[in-house]
């Protein structure tokens, strides 16, 4: 027999004893309280004795089955179910989702434990789905601009290259290493925001203002491309929530829209408040997309349209959809092929917070 | 000749920064650590420092402390891997100037390093010379061609501050909180009515413009 089973028959042992304990104490008060002032003869008390002790002791044994079977239900075998479901995790099947116990057993608060083990399961197929589609993309990613920088760097070693061929090769290395920089910044950032739980630390701000200084960033670029800016930004709307989170959204949604939108465009960017809800619109008309590149466009490194691979990583949005489930806010897409995209963050705020 | 100190552990870094700046019109010097570029600072005078965070012994934000607490005026640029905001704000805490993250183009550190050099000028002067305006910020006045032109304290900070930063876009509430108590009771449309007036009253200048910017915020253009 294993030490286990001996000390669980022990447990049960010492739960007879205790259960025989309790009922005697109240058998014997209730005596006290009773039967103080009657007075019996001997003889009946000594006919009646081991009678009572023989009901004291099968009272006491059928509390313990009770208790037993009752430990059985809700404590026994959810413990059993969790363990067998953990042992899976153990082995790497992430796919895990236990089944809540019925509110009868969940006397014990199994509830909130199968509730955590869920919880984690889902965060870890999200690192491993993360891992194994991300091993995939990134190889393809980051040997794609090493390649050219590796092949750039060979044809510069040839001595009688030309001047004009040197310096256009060297803007090429240039061009890829950078292209690898940003590819680099957007995965760790991802990763960050992926592999990590992260709380986002809501604070009231002046969510016009962020809009504002955000797209300022991108002056020099527009101005480059003589693009047309409209804004209609509502003035401080206030929001509670991360602004260094949401200003990663801000940052790539403006960006992209610089970045489709070719040389003259136009670019709007609108905020405004309806029922408690600030809406962030940023429309351009650049390339657009298909309905089908729509759906897909949140998805890390799907670029709806390969001719312009180079200049983007496919990480983007990826970031922006991870930022915006993370901070509950919502963000759809309306878009044409060729007459350019909007895409639109809702932001709950409460009213209390305006200020 | 400006002098600048980069102070940077990567060798490969530190040389190409270093010879960047030098074929630009800058005398670099580059430090590996430190330790090492206190020995620099104790026998040079420099003009700019551009520094690591993430350094053996003694890291960037201790010796940006460091040359703050011994030299208020200093330009320092960081230049770090860290992009994280907690970085960012120790950074500016200490008194940092400006805040690049590796990789840094080399040509936008050359903007950033002129902008700087430019802004301590005005610092250390005092004053600032577009075309035939002086901005005097002692006198806080304004001199068109020899004509002085009378602002309210208001039109000269707001102006002062543009012409600091020139093609950089303030956002009316950047300007507002800067140089309207918090009580203030008007709104950042207030800002407008200034601009309006500061605009009218340099007509006659043709060095430079107020233009507002997409209903963004306003800045400063040299011409």
């Amino acid at each position: 027999m294993s030490r286990k089973s001996s000390q669980k028959v022990g447990f049960g042992i010492l739960r007879f004893i205790t259960f025989f304990a309790i009922i005697s104490f109240v058998v014997t008060c209730s005596f006290l309280l009773f039967f103080t002032s009657a007075s019996f003869d001997e003889v009946f008390i000594r006919r009646n004795a081991p009678l009572t002790f023989l009901n004291i002791f099968l009272l006491t044994f059928i509390l313990w089955v009770i208790d037993h079977i009752r430990r059985k239900i809700t404590i026994e075998r959810p413990v059993k179910m969790i363990k067998s479901e953990l042992d899976k995790i153990t082995k790497g099947d992430f796919n895990v989702k236990i089944p809540r116990v019925t509110d009868i057993a969940d006397e014990s608060n199994f509830n909130e434990i199968i509730d955590g083990i869920n919880k984690m399961s889902e965060e870890l197929k999200g690192v491993e789905t993360l891992r194994t589609d991300f091993i995939a993309n990134v190889s393809h990613e980051l040997k794609t601009p090493l390649a050219a920088i590796n092949n750039y760097g060979t044809l510069m070693q040839s001595p009688d290259l030309t001047e004009e061929k040197r310096i256009q090769y060297a803007k090429s290395v240039t061009d890829a290493s950078r292209s690898l920089a940003n590819l680099i910044t957007n995965i760790l950032k991802l990763n960050k925001l992926e592999n990590q739980q992260i709380y986002p630390v809501s604070k009231p701000y002046n969510l016009s203002e962020q809009l504002c200084e955000c797209m300022l960033s991108f002056e020099e670029v527009w101005e480059r491309k003589n693009l047309d800016i409209e804004t209609d930004i509502e003035e401080d709307i206030f929001i509670n929530a991360d602004a260094e989170m949401l200003s990663l959204v801000w940052n790539n949604l403006f960006s992209n829209a610089v970045k489709f939108t070719d040389m003259n465009g136009k670019i709007s960017v609108t905020l405004k408040k309806e029922n408690g809800v600030s809406a962030v619109s940023v429309s351009d008309t650049g390339c657009g997309m298909s309905a089908e590149t729509g759906r897909h466009i949140f998805e890390k490194f799907y670029q709806g349209d390969t001719s312009h691979a180079a200049k983007g990583n496919g990480l983007g949005l990826a970031l922006v959809k991870r930022v915006v489930d993370i901070t509950n806010c919502e963000i759809s897409v309306q878009s044409e092929l060729g007459e350019g995209s909007t895409f639109t963050v809702k932001l709950r705020c409460d009213e209390d917070e305006t200020v | 000749m400006f002098k600048i100190l980069v102070v940077e552990d990567d060798r490969d870094l530190n040389k190409t920064v270093c010879e960047y700046l030098d074929r630009n019109g800058y005398e670099a010097v580059g430090c590996l650590e430190a330790n090492e570029a206190y020995n620099e600072m104790y026998g040079n005078v420099f003009d700019l420092i551009i520094s690591d965070i993430m350094m053996p012994k003694i890291d960037g934000f201790e010796f940006a402390e460091t040359v703050r607490s011994l030299n208020k005026d200093i330009p320092i640029l960081f230049m770090t891997a860290r992009d994280d905001f907690r970085s960012k704000q120790r950074g500016y805490g200490i008194g940092i100037d400006d805040y690049m993250v590796k990789p840094v183009d080399l040509d936008e550190l050359l903007l950033k390093i002129g902008a700087l050099l430019r802004r301590a000028k005005i610092a250390n002067t005092k004053q600032i010379t577009v075309g035939s305006l002086t901005l005097n910020a002692e006198e806080r006045s304004a001199v068109l061609d020899g004509e002085d032109i009378p602002l309210t304290v208001r039109e000269f900070n707001l102006l002062y501050k543009l012409l600091s930063y020139p093609k950089k876009t303030f956002t009316r509430s950047q300007l507002m909180n800067e140089f309207w108590d918090a009580e203030s009771e008007s709104g950042s449309r207030t800002v407008d009515v200034y601009m309006r007036k500061l605009r009218e009253k340099f007509e006659d200048c043709k060095d430079f413009e107020i233009v507002t910017v997409h209903g963004l915020g306003y800045k400063a253009v040299l011409k």
